[in-house]
């Protein structure tokens, strides 16, 4: 590929200028006038029309550069370095997303291409499709059947967060590789396993209620659907807080009116003289 | 706006259902804990769709909802299960239903699925 435009970001300052996509690496023009070969890539991120790589230097130092530039760049760039950079990769099918919020996505298909799994992401990249996963947005994982032309083949389930939607892909592969994919992924997701002594705090209730904030109760309907007064659901929601199963997204204030609101309110209802 | 019959063995998933979808502007006309319950009622209260959980006691939801499509091969019928029972979606859609909803589910992709169900 030619030299093409992009926005490359030094020291917090963006500088319109050239890159270089090549067949082994790319070349990013000023501010940085250097050669990074795919190789060196680490890990690989990519929001919007940005992408940030992770490159480990010759003196096994980390350097970060951020690139700015079209779709149509990006997604070369992108094909490029899932397919050479220095992470796990294998060749597999895989259906992202499958399930959307719960919801069957219908027309989900089994597409061909690479998963690499990098520091902070699995990729899956075919010929139409880029999609990255954080890890950090693992909900869950595990190894199940799926049917595939009338046989049930073993595949990872992927249930992931997306902009705060429960996504769930699937990965099938043969069942060694899938394996040691399947550990991988667990062993980078580890963070997340729930300890026996965590899951001793979760009785039935607020497992209930848990359940309810994951389909988008608010406190008021998880307090009527479970006939719980708030001091009883305050202290669950403190459980799963302490658990780090859930956020704090908004305190709600109960308040009674002062003598000053009382009157207030009294004389705002008298009738106009 | 729709009015719905929800038919799932568990109290806690109707009652969430229920919620859901009446929060969305839909009319809850009618529960059945069972699926010969969900049958009748189906019959009796002619609703714009049916959520229907798949595995259940006396008459599972696959039976129940050909047992609606031979009363009215129109009803519009959403299968609704638990993880893991996914390999029922073929058979369910063979059957005629319209949509296929996994618990855990988020409100907003319910409601969106039904709209679509409702609007097709």
């Amino acid at each position: 590929m030619a030299e093409v435009p992009a926005k490359l970001e030094k020291g917090g300052s963006w500088v319109t200028s050239r890159i270089d996509i090549g067949n082994d690496g790319i070349t990013l023009k000023d501010p940085w006038n250097t050669s990074v070969s795919y190789r060196s890539i680490v890990d690989y991120q990519k929001r919007g029309q940005m992408v940030t790589m992770i490159v480990t230097m010759p003196d096994k130092t980390e350097r970060t550069y951020k690139i700015a530039s079209v779709d149509k760049v990006l997604t070369i760039l992108t094909r490029k370095i899932i397919m050479a950079c220095n992470a796990y990769r294998i060749m597999a099918h895989f259906m992202s997303p499958a399930i959307r919020g719960g919801v069957l996505v219908t027309d989900a298909k089994w597409e061909k291409g690479a998963i690499a799994v990098l520091k902070t992401g699995i990729w899956f990249v075919s010929q139409e499709k880029q999609i990255s996963v954080p890890l950090k947005e693992v909900a869950s994982l595990e190894l199940t059947k799926r049917e595939l032309q009338k046989k049930k083949l073993d595949v990872i389930k992927i249930d992931h967060l997306e902009g705060g939607e429960v996504v769930t892909s699937f990965i099938l592969c043969p069942l060694s590789t899938l394996q040691v994919l399947y550990n991988f992924l667990r062993d980078a997701t580890k963070d997340m396993d729930m300890k026996g002594s965590e899951l001793d705090q979760l009785d039935a209730q607020t497992a209930q209620v848990a359940m309810l904030i994951y389909s988008g109760m608010d406190t008021k309907s998880i307090e009527n659907m479970l006939n719980l007064p708030p001091e009883e659901l305050n202290a669950v929601y403190e459980t799963l807080l302490k658990l780090k199963l859930v956020d704090v997204v908004m305190v709600r204030k109960e308040v009674q009116l002062t003598p000053k609101g009382v009157r207030y309110i009294t004389d705002a209802l008298k009738p106009p003289s | 706006m729709g009015r719905i019959l929800i038919v799932d063995d568990t109290l806690f998933m109707r009652t969430l259902l229920k919620n859901i979808l009446s929060s969305g502007g839909h009319e809850i006309v009618g529960e059945a804990e069972d699926g010969d319950i969900g049958v009748n009622k189906y019959r009796e209260l002619k609703p714009d769709l049916v959520t229907m959980d798949v595995v259940m006691p006396k008459m599972n939801g696959i039976e129940a909802l050909k047992a609606i499509k031979s009363l009215d091969a129109n009803a519009k019928v959403i299968m609704c299960t638990a993880v893991g029972q996914e390999q029922m979606v073929k058979l369910a859609i063979k059957s005629g239903a319209r949509g296929y909803i996994v618990k855990p589910f988020q409100a907003p992709k319910v409601l969106e699925e039904i709209g679509n169900v409702l609007g097709a």
